[in-house]
């Protein structure tokens, strides 16, 4: 019985090759997307669960208010971990991650190669996350100073094997240079962890006071003991602040307690954040790398369930609406004996055959498309990771629920059929007429509404971001590192550039008004002796004489550091954020203190110049407070330059660096790129938005088309009768469109006030934000009905120039 | 006795009138009889014949099969009845057009569970007394109307009805295929199946034993 079903099921299928094509490619895509979507959710949600412990796992983050300044960090102070440790038998283990220092040259050969992916390391870190060793003994291999492990394929990298690593050294450029030896090599890193390093060094060659309470730096990480509730845990931060913290503050200003601190409006908190929800569910400041976002993918999820749905429910109407096409057979089916279960079985192998058959391009259609999915949503998933018997048991339920989930309708609609009625041909369910089919396209208009919406409002706010004013010039800036160069080479490398035609203005510098530049944080107070209400934080950037031209900000107060003052050196210059922190109404000649230590004495700033706010960070936060001290930074050189050859000016300075620093890595940027890559989620998240409309649209569109097309057929006779009767080609279009059209538009109604609402919300995430223009709505309108429009118009077209005679006769 | 109606009524309401399609219907048939059903259009044969085979309600009266009560069993019931004992033969032949010419006469087959190697045996049989085995590959379009027909008189054979029910089974072919046709029809009644065959043609009815007249939903006793 089932072979006869499948026969026929086959036959019918071949029998409407447009059908089965439109039916079959809507469903594809829906199942494909589907597809791609759920890979990048598991994806998503695997982060950091390979470690064996890894429910046990748990960050430490700090949360600081002082002065109205917020500091929301992934990282804690260096004691803290081990003080946990040995103060509460329920920590098991503690391990720490100092990554302040940045990249490193590590030297190969002649050369020096700039490795980002490094770290220092306490040994206990392999105790507590799962990093096994191909060769050595991870337990020991941190112990001693100077060691390093490294992965397995940065010890090919540098000795050709891991089994060669051991035992080797490696030269840095840790103070000028360091060797280390290599203990251990692991295996790499899998990609899904919140953290990536290559090289992990000892903790005991940093440079840095320890001990110290107060300074937050170090990304501290700590194993609980099996079945400890972690909130109840991190009641007991109360107490070590107490203990610990508070004493160390007392001796760099005057705090009389907790309480009193906290009255002020001030807030020092420390909490234990479980490590599987730090890729999605963290974005504190000093993470570790770009976390992924929770709402992200609950949005990418709900649209990939949308899209499955509205192409299963194309599948519903198409279905549904051909069945008086099947009538006939239903008919003679019953009379020949068969009963009402049999043809509802007969009708669910059908769609479920159709279901499978849509799963196969679905996946052909997902393997196409990875690699382009991968480059938008940079990650590096591979179909055959579906090769897993919990993902191919949902691979092969998926065709079985959507084929009775799509069939289901048709099935019992059709198989409840009366035999004699259809048989005399008295059965019409294929016109437009039917509420339930009504509803379906609506639903899947209003959808495709959404998201059209929903991907002009992203594009809009990614370039509002792009052409804001942001209060420096980031067009034509040159960045060049200039880490591999000795300090002397750096100033007369800057001097000769300087020279160059086509730059017009050159500075040193450290700290830059885009991401992935370093940033410092510290305490003032607007009177000599720091207390709790007349303290706030900062940003502290040492700068020259030429940073803010080269930059392009502007003074709006006051004046820039001068060669020709001998004082600037205890000279300040503050943004219009930091002027209101400190609660100035006259800013110049005012003072500002500051110390750079707990025993230190405090230094007194002179307010000489304002300068006009500008984003640093994202266009997500507020500007904050920030200032400028003369410094001798030369981390990197900037150069504002003008040409239209910047490929040829950049070859210039290479050869001119590379004279000066033979063997050291060139690493250069452009303001403007690097500002682009602090919205890169934002671009991304357009990028997938886009796809999804154009997806949604295509599969709703091809829904219509499979309508009307039967719509028109039905109708044949009606139509030759009218044109008869003396109908204009017009009228008969206007007549097969008109109930579209109005589903459209209702659609429209439906969807306008969600979308708004909707994006509205994903507005709220900037700072600096657009307003949603009516005008989007009714373009969005106008496209959809467009869309609409073309593609009921080709069926209803032909439907209304055929010829009368023909389509009375074939009746 | 196979089949016996006592005052049969069958009606639709059309507004406040009630139209009558079948109107007082008696009549009673008996195994291995060949009867024919004429009348104008209209006059309710295929109603008739609809009402016999079970395809159709009646409002009014009562129905015995083989001594069951017809009206007074529940759909099912009903089904597995016409199912054991009739086979249709319509005028447009209703062959499934997706289904060669051997699936189309194994169909009823499937409904009723027969098995695999006894389908077989039983389609080849009959494919055998049609003449038709070296078509039992083509689809219905393929075909005559003739041998659309054909196919449709086979497959309402192959359940071994006790009755087949024609309506107008030739009135789409012409007068030689017609004549065939109605050829076959006397062989199957000689061998012993009870035939109802709705017509308008005398020629037709000509090959029954027994020939009723309706007229607007009641027989005509003038004649």
């Amino acid at each position: 019985m089932i072979k006869n079903y499948f026969k026929i099921a086959l036959r019918n299928l071949f029998k409407n090759k447009g059908f089965t094509a439109i039916n079959i490619i809507g469903l594809a895509l829906g199942l494909g997307c589907f597809i791609v979507i759920a890979m990048y959710v598991a994806d998503e949600l695997s982060y950091d669960r390979y470690h064996e412990k890894a429910d046990r796992i748990y960050r430490i983050n700090s949360d600081i208010r002082f002065g109205g300044t917020d500091l929301i960090m992934a990282v804690s102070s260096d004691p803290i971990g081990a003080t946990l440790k040995q103060d509460y038998p329920e920590v098991e283990e503690s391990a720490r991650l100092y990554s302040s220092s940045g990249s490193k040259l590590i030297k190969k050969g002649d050369e020096y190669i700039n490795e980002s992916r490094v770290t220092h390391a306490d040994s206990t870190l392999f105790d507590v996350f799962t990093l096994p060793a191909i060769v050595g003994d991870t337990k020991s291999a941190l112990k001693e100073p100077n060691s390093v492990v490294m992965t397995e394929s940065a010890a090919r990298r540098y000795f050709g094997s891991p089994d060669n690593a051991i035992g080797k050294t490696l030269e840095t450029d840790d103070n000028r240079s360091t060797l280390y030896n290599v203990t251990a090599v692991i295996k790499d890193m899998p990609k899904n962890s919140h953290f990536n390093y290559e090289f992990f060094f000892s903790m005991a060659n940093i440079r840095y006071t320890m001990g110290n309470y107060l300074s937050h730096n170090f990304h501290t990480y700590v194993v609980l003991q099996p079945d400890v509730d972690y909130k109840e845990f991190n009641k007991y931060f109360t107490d070590v602040i107490n203990k610990y913290v508070m004493p160390q503050a007392s001796h760099f200003m005057k705090v009389e307690s907790m309480e009193a601190f906290e009255k002020s409006g001030n807030k020092l908190e420390y909490a234990l954040f479980p490590l599987t929800d730090i890729h999605l569910k963290s974005s504190r400041g000093v993470e570790l790398g770009t976390n992924g976002n929770i709402q992200y993918v609950y949005i990418f999820s709900a649209a990939a369930l949308f899209i499955l749905l509205i192409a299963c429910i194309n599948f519903m109407n198409l279905t549904t609406a051909r069945s008086s096409g099947r009538a006939k057979e239903v008919g003679i089916r019953k009379v020949l004996g068969s009963e009402k279960r049999a043809l509802i079985w007969q009708f669910l192998t059908e769609s479920t055959l159709i279901a499978f058959i849509a799963l196969i391009c679905a996946i052909v259609f997902a393997w196409l498309s990875l690699d382009w999915f991968n480059s938008i949503s940079s990650k590096e998933m591979v179909i055959s990771s579906l090769i897993r018997p919990e993902y191919l048991a949902v691979l092969l339920a998926l065709p079985f629920m959507v084929g009775i989930m799509a069939g289901a309708y048709p099935a019992f609609f059709l198989s409840s059929f009366q035999p004699v009625k259809v048989l005399k041909g008295k059965i019409s369910s294929g016109t437009s007429k039917n509420n339930l089919r009504s509803f379906l396209v609506v639903f899947q208009f209003s959808t495709s509404i959404i998201l059209i919406i929903g991907t002009v409002v992203i594009y809009q706010q990614l370039s509002h971001i792009q052409n804001s004013k942001v209060g420096f010039d980031k067009e034509q800036v040159l960045v060049v590192e200039n880490s591999g160069l000795p300090r002397q080479a750096r100033e007369s490398l800057k001097s000769e550039i300087a020279q160059l035609t086509d730059v017009k203005s050159a500075s040193f510098g450290g700290y830059l008004p885009v991401g992935d530049s370093s940033r410092s944080d510290t305490t003032f107070s607007s009177e000599a002796v720091m207390t709790e209400s007349n303290g706030f934080n900062m940003q502290f950037w040492n700068i020259d004489y030429d940073y803010i031209p080269t930059l392009g900000m502007e003074m709006i107060e006051g004046r820039n550091f001068s060669r020709a003052f001998g004082s600037d050196s205890l000279g300040i210059i503050l943004n219009e954020s930091a002027v209101k922190s400190a609660g100035f109404k006259n800013p110049i000649g005012q003072k500002l203190y500051t110390s750079f230590g707990p025993n230190e004495p405090m230094i007194p700033y002179t307010v000489i110049g304002v300068v006009k706010n500008f984003n640093y960070e994202s266009l997500r936060q507020n500007v904050g407070p920030l200032s400028f001290i003369l410094g001798n930074n030369s981390w990197v050189s900037i150069y504002r330059f003008q040409t239209a050859d910047i490929t040829g000016l950049v070859d210039v300075v290479e050869r001119k660096y590379k004279a000066m620093a033979p063997g050291m890595p060139f690493n250069y940027r452009f303001m403007d790129e690097s500002f682009d890559n602090m919205y890169r989620q934002e671009q991304r998240v357009g990028k997938v938005a886009l796809t999804f409309s154009i997806l949604a649209i295509l599969i709703a569109c091809l829904g219509l088309f499979g309508l009307a097309t039967y719509i028109a057929e039905q109708r044949t006779k009606e139509i030759g009768i009218r044109k008869v009767l003396g109908a204009t080609v017009t009228n008969i279009v206007a007549m097969l469109s008109t109930d579209f059209i109005k589903l459209v538009l209702i659609s429209f109604v439906i969807a306008t006030p969600i979308a708004y609402w909707f994006m509205n919300k994903w507005l709220q995430d900037f700072a600096f934000r657009i307003d949603i223009n009516w005008w989007v709505f009714i373009l969005t309108g106008i496209i959809a009905l467009l869309i609409a429009l073309v593609t009921l118009s080709f069926q209803a077209i032909r439907a209304a120039i055929s010829n009368p005679v023909k389509s009375l006769r074939t009746e | 006795m196979l089949l016996e109606l006592k005052n049969i009524y069958k009606w639709v309401n059309s507004g406040s009138r009630r139209i009558f399609l079948l109107k007082d219907i008696n009549l009673e048939v008996k195994e291995g009889e060949f009867m024919s059903i004429m009348g104008p259009s209209g006059s309710g044969k295929s109603t008739l014949l609809n009402v016999i085979g079970m395809l159709d309600h009646f409002n009014e009266g009562t129905y015995n099969f083989l001594n069951e009560p017809v009206h007074e069993l529940k759909e099912k019931h009903r089904a597995n009845l016409y199912k054991e004992y009739i086979g249709f033969v319509f005028q447009a032949y209703h062959l499934i057009d997706e289904l060669t010419v051997y699936e189309n006469i194994e169909t009823p087959l499937l409904y009723k569970n027969v098995k695999s190697s006894e389908r077989k045996a039983l389609v080849a049989d009959m494919l055998d007394r049609f003449n038709i085995v070296g078509k039992k590959d083509l689809f219905p379009q393929q075909l005559s109307g003739g041998q659309q027909q054909l196919v449709g008189i086979a497959r309402a054979l192959i359940s071994k009805p006790k009755l087949i029910l024609a309506d107008e089974p030739t009135g789409n072919l012409n007068s030689k295929q017609s004549e065939e046709i109605m050829e076959l029809f006397k062989d199957l009644n000689n061998e012993g199946v009870t035939i109802i065959q709705a017509t308008h043609s005398e020629m037709n009815a000509s090959y029954g034993s027994r020939t009723i007249h309706l007229l607007d939903g009641m027989r005509n006793r003038t004649n």
